[in-house]
């Protein structure tokens, strides 16, 4: 009871902030009502899937200040249990979900004993390495449909099927993941005042202090990174369900893994509304910019191209976000 | 024994050039504490400059290191002095994500020039050609070229590290950033010249690997993550450590060489059935994973 009251505890927040997510939550809600285009629909659905990613990844990432560079491994575990489950055993999303999230967590405990003994470089560029060696298996594995991956017929699985999670319409995957969007939110809620998020707060700002403080600094973190795995590997999990084909290059490649991190750090890292004002910026911007300047001007790249740029531009010359220059024009205002 | 003898001669062939690709990064590590992820796609500016400096000038693609040396050396300092110098006062998070789309945005500017296609050398007077060493090993006249070409670097720069003032005061930098600049030693200008040298060294391997290596604007990242395994054995920030790293990380990278010789000795169905040409490069993300984990420090390293 403890933990819901906290989570549903919002009054830390000047009442500006409440005004505006209560009005943003709204809007979502009531999105589908109105007459929408199907790419919008989708460029919507991925960013509620962007903005999950982001709040995994910001709990070992922002709070607790670990760059972390490999979470598309999770994205594909998540997205391969599910595909692989359903196809071979024809169990429903709402079965392998909760699996896929134990595979993952396990998979992230073995990796993140060694992992976090690392610091720094040393440690994003092995989380990387751990990434691609697991696509590389992938890649090679007969049994997860090698490198062409895997397809959910839609003959074999006929739509609409809430269980199995097969829809026709996009405004049903809306909904779904729109509810794991307002759950997340909660969880990080309570997550930023639990006992773990302080005890993550204080390692990244000392870690000498927080271990002289008696916290166990290696298990809060792999802890941190088990709870930032279980999110990713959720909504890995509905991606499966939700594009219907997976493969290696698409779920595990090294560019999701940078645009799960550049979601929070874009937002700001290490606020709770952070990931979410970075998805929001970001998946439309990436969507559209691909659809005007790849697809209709024929020019291959263009939009990575501005997207890179936005990357640098944000890391040299304002790397706490746009949460952070919010916070900025706040602190100037109080004084 | 044939295929054993064969696997590691091309392996140390391949590591000597892979060693080169990891000077840069090294020598960029070491002055600078910063990461570069946009390594690899220098290489692949090294290799669209020996590529289309051959063939637009019509000379063999051996001569053309001094152009691409030059275009390596420019892109370093064009890069430190627009992008990087801005992003060192940033926390770590924001270096790796800046160097990332530093990265994205050379790999996209090339495919939006380039296309996507695979190019390679056809020509010149070392392509095709090859010798017979005895002991049934045959070595491409490209390898060969560019392996004692890059060692020839490899050893300019050594050089220039160790027996030069200028190398002097960018080990005083790399040690002692504050101390060399009460000494007087301009380390802002260290700085721009060590991320010149990291990337001409690295565009020199490019142009020399283009000799046997068709490129395409996505070859950047394998060659990211070689060169990061690299520096991680020989010791982030240490030139000879990136020279012997460099080789054991071209044997590992001929590991399904190794792999057929045994399965063929033993005479082992199971072990001909695994795919190991596929799992070529995973060796080396392996390799670099249980390094760091193990031994931090990498076979030569200074720093922590």
């Amino acid at each position: 009871m403890e933990a819901i009251k906290n989570a549903l505890d919002f009054s830390d927040f000047p009442r500006v902030d409440l005004m505006v997510a209560g009005a943003v939550s709204i809007a979502l809600v009531v999105f589908p009502i109105f007459p929408h285009s199907s790419f919008a629909m989708s460029t919507m659905i991925q960013f509620l899937m962007f903005s999950l990613y982001g709040m995994g990844w910001n709990t070992i990432g922002g709070y607790g200040g670990q760059v972390d560079l490999g979470k598309a491994q999770y994205v594909g575990i998540g997205a391969y249990t599910t595909a692989v489950m359903l196809i071979r055993w024809d169990i429903p999303f709402w079965f392998s979900m909760p699996i896929g999230v134990c595979l993952s967590v396990g998979w992230s405990f073995i990796i993140g004993y060694p992992l976090f003994r690392l610091k720094g470089h040393y440690f994003a560029i092995a989380t990387i390495a751990t990434s691609l060696v697991l696509k590389d298996i992938f890649e090679v594995w007969g049994f997860v449909g090698a490198a062409r991956g895997l397809e959910i017929s839609p003959i074999e699985f006929p739509p609409p099927d809430f269980m199995r999670l097969i829809f026709r319409e996009d405004i049903y995957y809306f909904y779904v993941i729109l509810v794991f969007f307002f759950i997340g939110i909660l969880y990080i809620n309570w997550f930023r005042k639990s006992r773990l998020g302080f005890q993550l707060r204080s390692i990244k700002d000392n870690e000498d202090v927080a271990r002289s403080l008696g916290i166990n600094v290696h298990w809060a973190k792999i802890k941190t990174y088990a709870i930032a795995t279980a999110f990713v590997s959720m909504v890995g999990s509905f991606h499966a369900c939700y594009v219907r084909s997976i493969e290696p290059e698409d779920t595990m490649s090294l560019d999701i893994s940078i645009m799960i991190a550049l979601m929070a750090m874009l937002g700001g890292a290490g606020s709770l509304w952070g990931p979410i004002i970075g998805a929001g910026i970001l998946i439309p911007l990436k969507s559209y910019l691909k659809d005007w300047l790849g697809a209709q001007a024929g020019l291959v790249g263009i939009d990575l191209i501005l997207y890179a740029i936005i990357i640098m531009l944000i890391s040299a010359f304002e790397p706490r976000g746009v949460w952070g220059i919010v916070e900025k024009i706040r602190r100037r205002k109080r004084n | 024994m044939d295929i054993l003898v064969g696997s590691i001669f091309a392996g140390l062939l391949i590591g000597m050039i892979l060693a080169l690709v990891a000077l840069g990064l090294t020598i960029i590590f070491g002055v600078m504490d910063i990461v570069n992820f946009a390594h690899g796609e220098f290489l692949m500016i090294g290799m669209y400059t020996g590529l289309l400096t051959a063939q637009g000038l019509g000379i063999d693609p051996v001569f053309t290191l001094p152009v691409a040396a030059l275009v390596g050396f420019l892109l370093g300092i064009i890069c430190y002095f627009g992008f990087i110098k801005f992003l060192i006062r940033g926390p770590m998070v924001a270096q790796l994500l800046g160097t990332f789309g530093l990265m994205l945005f050379l790999r996209n500017l090339a495919l939006l020039i380039f296309g996507s296609e695979d190019r390679a050398v056809h020509s010149g007077i070392l392509v095709g050609k090859s010798f017979d060493v005895g002991m049934g090993i045959i070595v491409p006249a490209t390898k060969l070229a560019a392996a004692g070409l890059s060692v020839a670097a490899f050893f300019g720069v050594w050089l220039l590290m160790n027996r030069t003032k200028i190398g002097m005061a960018l080990t005083a930098t790399a040690l002692d950033a504050q101390g060399a600049r009460y000494m007087g030693i301009p380390t802002e200008r260290m700085n721009a010249l060590a991320w010149g040298i990291g990337g001409a060294s690295v565009t020199i391997a490019g142009a020399l690997l283009v000799n046997f290596w068709s490129v395409n604007p996505f070859i950047g990242l394998l060659f990211t993550m070689i060169a990061f395994a690299i520096v991680a054995l020989g010791g982030f920030g240490s030139i000879p450590g990136a020279f012997f790293a460099g080789l054991v990380v071209g044997i590992i990278t001929e590991i399904p060489g190794f792999w057929d010789f045994f399965s063929y000795t033993f005479d082992a169905d199971w072990m001909m059935n695994v795919p190991m040409t596929s799992f070529k490069y995973m060796w080396v993300y392996v390799a670099y994973f249980v390094i760091v984990v193990l031994r931090p420090r990498g076979l030569f390293g200074w720093k922590q």
